[in-house]
């Protein structure tokens, strides 16, 4: 279980005296193999708090803990999926997959082993001696999935995986992702900043408001498990995401 | 496609016979008995590779120098650049000396090494050390800092060591542009060969140089001097396969 | 009396200026602390093996120092300098003009880029010093063979730098302004010259800087005359002071003459981030 308690995050205070308040008092818990969203407008600080669980950034002021241990770091319970894929170029699928395996120094068989697996599993079979550069971004992020899930993590963190990505694109991946997790059910905290992906993929949707950021609200999607695309057309999906965006919209033009 | 291929290298042939007929026709025209006929000159060539014993012993005594000075600065200057790239303050110790060398022609302190190291092979050595090591820790560091910050969160993010963000993220991705500076160093190297031999210690090829035209045997000279550009066209062709080879993920950059 | 005002504005804009410079030389230093501090540190350094190595060719610092003030002050320098500084000038036009008009076309024709392209990246990768005996054989001790050394210096990397800056403009530029009907000639100076200006003068610069080692090389080893020939003469005698006081003309004159290229190219690039 993620929990985190009076989270705050200040930028910028090393020059020039004021800085800015990324993060205020944020609180908020994520129960093992539930299905988190965070969506806000652009500056809610919602990267840098999935970059703080992640171990990535440091934190001022609160508490940020996993199973009840504190976050000091990154940690093996724990992998990320970037916005930028963040895949080595000169490294190919195969290679770029292992990578967090090796680091971990797991031997190069077994590596090899679960690395295929996931290369299967997330349907790149075949483009395994392929270079970053030869692939569509798709794949490219399918790669990026697939070396997050390699290292068999507890927790998942995904920093808006798909915004890179053209619709149709990302609509496939968002489906393939549904079906993965539905079958193996990890912590997953996934950034985004499209309303239908947030109510599609999440048992709840955090929402969260900018400048500085906090957590608004917590929404809970009543959507039955396993999701189809067909649940786009229902009426609780309409409904949050028309909600979401009562919100969101109100939040840019200051109305509030 | 192929059709313009052949096209292309037809011109680039076109360019080559018109310079050759200028050349030629200016030689018949001038009265400058000291400009050899470009036929002449291939001759002269034929005959210091093929009859002339001393012009590949002038070349193994200037290419001596040449590779372990180039060497000296492979092995001097990649790790400086690295240092320079990584940690701050190293950058900025050193910044002001990099910019002296990088702007301050070596040439006229040529007879300071010589008195220092006095007329053997470790002063020509020095020399070229110090025509190449400065562009290849230039380059190196422009590479590390080039490597994308995203990367390096990521290794972070799997939990990998300072060690292995060096050995699996830093090097790599700083490879093409020390591949860069290894190529610009190489030509300075063989600048700087050239240069000793020519301006005070008279051995090997520059030895050569000085005494043909000392006899007037401009044919040779020119000869000589065509050899020196193939074989520094050889090395940078060679140099450039390795790296095509080693940096094949790069993206292709070939301005100077 | 319109004159009379402007002359004043003038006047009291100048005024403004110098009295700006201070602060920004203290905030240079202070930017800059730390290589400022690196430099003396290996000046003193420098001054410190001196006196105590006492090696012929490593003099203190503070001798090579009275060794330039010397130079300057019996005027050897300045004559030298002139007709160093003459060779630079005009073998770097020529290497400008050629470069820029042979890399305008290059970036502008495909055939005859393809015509060129081997034999100017030949020449642009092959050390250029070993022209120097060529360029012997054919001027003989003449300031030709110096220009000529400068030339091929300074000029293929210019001749790069603009084919390659002009063939990357955005063909979407390009097309943007056939679509309001612009002629070849009205694209090449309305789109094409100012979009390519920043890459242009980065071949600019590095021509520069390539042309003063040009310079003295040629002057070392072809010419004999200006501050080569001086550097030449101690460097025969092991002058290693004054030997050293050369080089840091020279090395200021690199340095002066890359601040200018750079002056203008703020000037003229300033849209580029």
């Amino acid at each position: 279980m993620i929990r985190v308690r009076g989270l705050s995050k200040e930028f910028g205070t090393r020059d020039n005296g004021g800085g800015v308040l990324a993060l205020s008092d944020i609180d908020f818990e994520v129960h093992d193999n539930e299905f988190v969203t965070v969506i806000g407008p652009s500056g809610c600080g919602k990267t840098t708090l999935l970059r703080i669980i992640a171990g990535l950034i440091p934190y001022d002021q609160g508490q940020v803990a996993i199973d009840g241990r504190a976050i000091t770091g990154p940690g093996p319970e724990r992998a990320v999926v970037f916005q930028n894929f963040a895949l080595m170029p000169w490294a190919d699928v195969l290679a770029n997959v292992t990578f967090g395996l090796e680091v971990r120094g797991t031997p190069a068989d077994e590596c090899r082993d679960k690395a295929q697996n996931l290369i299967k599993l997330v349907g790149l079979e075949g483009f395994e001696k392929r270079l970053p550069k030869e692939l569509s971004g798709g794949m490219q992020q399918r790669v990026g999935l697939a070396r997050a899930l390699a290292v068999d993590p507890q927790i998942l963190l995904m920093d808006e995986p798909f915004g890179a990505l053209d619709e149709q694109t990302r609509r496939l991946l968002q489906e393939q992702l549904l079906r993965l997790w539905e079958g193996q059910r990890k912590t997953v905290v996934f950034v985004t900043h499209s309303m239908d992906e947030a109510v599609m993929l999440g048992d709840r949707v955090m929402l969260m408001t900018p400048r500085p950021g906090k957590v608004k609200e917590m929404i809970d999607v009543p959507l039955q498990r396993p999701r189809s695309p067909q649940v786009e057309k229902s009426g609780a999906f309409v409904e949050i995401k028309e909600y979401l965006w009562e919100n969101l919209r109100a939040m840019q033009t200051g109305e509030s | 496609m192929k059709k313009r291929i052949v096209l292309d290298w037809g011109l680039r042939l076109a360019v080559f016979i018109a310079a050759v007929g200028l050349w030629e026709f200016f030689v018949s025209t001038s009265q400058n008995f000291l400009l050899p006929r470009f036929t002449d000159v291939v001759s002269a060539l034929f005959r210091l590779l093929f009859f002339e014993a001393r012009f590949w012993e002038a070349l193994y005594i200037s290419n001596q120098a040449l590779i372990l000075g180039f060497a000296i600065s492979v092995v001097v200057g990649i790790p400086l650049g690295l240092l320079a790239g990584r940690f701050h303050w190293m950058d900025r110790v050193l910044n002001p000396y990099v910019g002296v060398l990088l702007t301050m022609p070596v040439a006229p302190l040529i007879p300071i090494v010589i008195i220092a190291l006095g007329l053997g092979i470790a002063a020509r050595v020095f020399i070229v050390v110090l025509f190449a090591f400065v562009f290849i820790t230039v380059n190196t560091r422009a590479g590390v800092r080039g490597v994308e910050a995203s990367l390096i969160e990521m290794a972070k993010s799997f939990g990998a060591s300072e060690g292995q963000i060096w050995r699996r993220i830093v090097i790599p991705g700083a490879m093409p542009a020390i591949f860069a500076g290894m190529r610009i160093g190489l030509g300075r190297a063989v600048t700087g060969m050239v240069m000793v031999e020519l301006i005070l210690v008279a051995s090997g090829l520059g030895r050569l140089l000085l005494e043909f035209s000392g006899r007037m045997q401009s044919d040779l000279v020119f000869a000589t001097v065509l050899a020196v550009i193939i074989e520094a066209l050889a090395l940078l062709a060679g140099m450039q396969a390795l790296e095509k080879k080693i940096t094949r993920w790069a993206p292709d950059i070939s301005i100077g | 009396m319109k004159q009379e005002t402007v002359a004043k504005a003038a006047v009291k804009s100048s005024d403004a200026r110098t009295v700006d410079r201070l602060p920004a030389l203290r905030r240079f230093t202070r930017e800059n602390a730390t290589e400022v501090l690196a430099l003396l540190a290996g000046a003193v350094l420098w001054e410190i093996l001196g006196w105590s190595l006492r090696l012929q060719w490593l003099p203190p610092f503070s001798k090579v120092m009275e060794a330039l003030a010397q130079f300057v002050g019996s005027g050897v320098i300045r004559a030298n300098l002139g007709s160093s500084l003459q060779g630079l000038i005009v073998g770097f036009s020529l290497a400008l003009i050629l470069g820029l008009l042979l890399g305008s076309l290059m970036g502008r024709y495909r055939h005859v880029e393809k015509a060129l392209d081997i034999y100017v990246h030949a020449l642009f990768v092959c050390p250029s010093i070993v022209f120097a005996p060529i360029f012997f054989a054919i001027f003989g001790l003449s300031d030709a063979s110096r220009i000529a050394i400068i030339v091929v210096y300074s000029m293929f990397v210019i001749v790069i730098n603009t084919a390659t800056a002009i063939r990357t403009v955005d063909p979407s530029l390009v097309e943007m302004a056939r679509s309001f009907g612009c002629r070849e000639r009205q694209i090449f100076t309305k789109i094409l010259l100012p979009a390519s200006l920043p890459l242009v003068f980065a071949g600019i610069r590095l021509g520069m800087g390539r042309a003063v080692k040009g310079m003295i090389n040629g002057e070392m080893l072809i010419a004999f005359v200006g501050l080569g020939a001086l550097a030449q003469r101690y460097g025969a005698q092991f002058d290693a002071a004054k030997v050293f006081a050369i080089a840091m003309v020279v090395l200021i004159i690199g340095l002066a003459s890359n601040a200018l290229v750079q002056m203008l190219d703020n000037r003229l690039t300033r849209w580029a981030g």
